[in-house]
């Protein structure tokens, strides 16, 4: 775990109104696992950090992708290059590979590609062959950046591949990754119980000490998302519980 | 830099809060030089799940958190956590819990002489399930019997952490300093609550959270003056420290020492820095120790 005060390199558009943001922080970069993520504060700013997912490494640069939801992340995207963030991570628990899976399934809805990116080369590191499936609202919304040896685009509206959900869209698979909102991720746990999830929850520190990231689990009690999680087994969750609306739009 | 908190010696005046440190383990970050104490995650007899989330809401200068204590219990804390505590150069105090005063006695007994366990500071924002869940802070006579049945249980130091959310502190501070209190710490977080208007309820699933951080701190040095005044033993200030200044605001305004909570999750290093900054502060003019600053603590 790293504190940087980490410079804002440039920023792009991958989707509409979905940015991704560069920074420069070596010690994040080079340690950073696939499903980890960054709690990112700023001056002037809201009080508490706000928690993204490394979307991509390059060099001492990490990216995040984001949305403009709310007053947070509207003031991340106000910032242009050289303005600076403190920028504490890799936190958090990531996907794991295991040993020996032929095939993976990356199922990422809206905003959900990003944890999959990282996982996506880690997997092709591996000599894994990765079917990555990207679901979103219409044409527009889809991240242009998705990538894997076999890439399958679903829309809501039918106005890029698959019409429908990116779960329905999605092949069987040795190893199922999953990130978007949690009630994609419920179809998710319905369908594959052994899948991985990066779920989403309010943080308060994501360092595991104030317990304001609690994810409820089917064996009772409750984990937290930025230290045993945010990369849960889908069957391990207790999806009644999470909140699915969190009134949180910037994954749809 | 060091403060004497009645019989005990801090190495510096600032310790960290319970329920924003864990068990001090979790956070490699963290400047262990620059605290002085640490107060440990709020702890029951036996495991507790929390509530469900959404546990905490950010809110103006402030958050509110509905944690619901979870914890796993005192037995866990003394097989995991004590002996690491036993290991470190400050004292480690646990926040006790509980649902009546015998349940804070059987918790104080059990962990009376612990290896590690260097004092206890009694949450008394708990309801009092045999006064009909009234919170004991609440009531003097209540504060005083959780007070005095922790002290009979213990030659450690006994710290009493009081709730703002009553109409007179000073009532409060009087009946747990006669029941026997070593110290006061001042403030516990104040109850609040949001609404979201997407779906007209509100935003914590407990409906009422702690609001905590710098939206308190002005009400905080307040109430933790009005608790110095009221008794002779030390007060402990709490309440959106996030700078050497907010930190000499209580000092000045009567208390011995104090301790840093939600700026932690903001700023991993603000301990440190409330630490230097007050140090600095000191040094500048020319006082030897936080003790030689001038108080305002006049006494009627
Ligand atoms: C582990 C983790 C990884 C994340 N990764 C990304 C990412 O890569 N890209 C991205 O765009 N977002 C990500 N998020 C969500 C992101 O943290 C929130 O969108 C952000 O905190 C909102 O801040 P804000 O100030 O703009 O919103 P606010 O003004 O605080 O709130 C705006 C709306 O967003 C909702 N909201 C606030 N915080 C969260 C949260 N933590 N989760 C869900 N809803 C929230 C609120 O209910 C409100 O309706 C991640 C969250 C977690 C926990
Ligand atoms: C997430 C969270 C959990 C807390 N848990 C406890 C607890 O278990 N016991 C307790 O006495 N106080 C608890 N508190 C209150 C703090 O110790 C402190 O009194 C309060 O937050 C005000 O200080 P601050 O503004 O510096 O945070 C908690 C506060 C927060 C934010
Ligand atoms: S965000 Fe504080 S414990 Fe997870």
């Amino acid at each position: 775990m790293f504190l940087v005060d980490a410079r804002i390199t440039g920023k792009r558009l991958v989707a509409r109104d979905m940015y991704v943001i560069t920074m420069h922080a070596p010690p994040i970069a080079s340690t950073v696992l696939p499903g980890q993520f960054v709690n990112i504060g700023w001056s002037p700013g809201p009080m508490l950090r706000r928690p993204f997912s490394v979307y991509r490494v390059d060099g001492e640069r990490i990216e995040i992708v984001l949305k403009a939801v709310g007053v947070g992340t509207a003031q991340l995207l106000s910032m242009t290059q050289g303005d600076r963030v403190s920028c504490l991570g890799p936190l958090g628990h990531g996907f794991e590979f295991g040993a020996g899976p032929r095939s993976a399934v990356l199922v990422s809805g809206g905003l959900g590609v990003a944890s999959m990116t990282l996982a996506a080369r880690q997997a092709a590191s591996l000599g894994i062959r990765v079917t990555w499936v990207h679901g979103a609202r219409t044409k527009e919304d889809l991240c242009s950046e998705s990538d894997g040896d076999d890439l399958i685009w679903a829309t809501d509206d039918g106005s890029k591949g698959v019409k429908g959900t990116a779960v329905a869209a999605a092949p069987d698979a040795d190893l199922v990754l999953a990130c978007g909102p949690n009630r994609m991720l419920a179809a998710v746990a319905a369908r594959w119980p052994e899948a991985q999830v990066a779920v989403e929850t309010y943080m308060g520190c994501g360092t595991g000490v104030c317990l304001g990231c609690a994810v409820p689990l089917k064996r009772g009690g409750y984990d937290r998302a930025c230290r045993e999680g945010p990369v849960y087994r889908a069957s391990d969750i207790d999806w009644a519980t999470l909140p699915s609306h969190l009134s949180y739009a910037a994954t749809p | 830099m060091s403060v004497d908190v009645g019989a005990l010696t801090l190495r510096g005046p600032i310790l960290a809060a319970s329920g924003t440190f864990g068990y001090g383990t979790e956070v490699p970050l963290l400047e262990r030089r620059a605290l002085g104490g640490m107060v440990s995650k709020g702890i029951f007899l036996r495991p507790r799940s929390g509530t469900p989330p959404p546990r905490i809401v950010e809110t103006p200068s402030g958050m509110l958190n509905a944690i619901g204590l979870q914890g796993p219990g005192v037995e866990a804390l003394i097989r995991d956590y004590a002996p690491k505590w036993a290991e470190w150069d400050f004292p480690v105090f646990v926040n006790i819990n509980g649902e009546s005063a015998a349940e804070y006695a059987e918790l104080t007994a059990r962990l009376d002489g612990v290896p590690g366990v260097a004092g206890f500071e009694i949450n008394i924002s708990c309801p009092n399930v045999e006064q009909g869940g009234l919170y004991f802070g609440n009531d003097p006579r209540a504060a005083a019997a959780v007070t005095d049945a922790v002290r009979k249980r213990t030659r450690l130091p006994v710290w009493v952490k009081l709730t703002p959310m009553v109409s007179d502190i000073g009532v409060i501070a009087r009946a747990v300093e006669a029941a026997g209190a070593d110290a006061l710490c001042a403030i516990n977080t104040f109850v609040g609550m949001s609404i979201d208007l997407n779906v007209y309820q509100p935003r914590l699933s407990f409906r009422t959270g702690g609001l905590s951080g710098p939206a308190i701190r002005p009400l905080a040095v307040h109430l933790a003056h009005q608790a110095a005044r009221a008794v002779r033993i030390p007060v402990i200030g709490i309440g959106g420290i996030a700078t050497a200044e907010d930190a000499l605001e209580f000092l000045v305004a009567g208390c011995t020492a104090v301790q840093v909570g939600t700026a932690t999750f903001v700023n991993p290093r603000a301990i440190a820095e409330v630490h230097d900054g007050i140090a600095a502060f000191l040094g500048a003019r020319g006082l030897s120790s936080p003790a030689d600053l001038p108080r305002y603590l006049p006494r009627d």
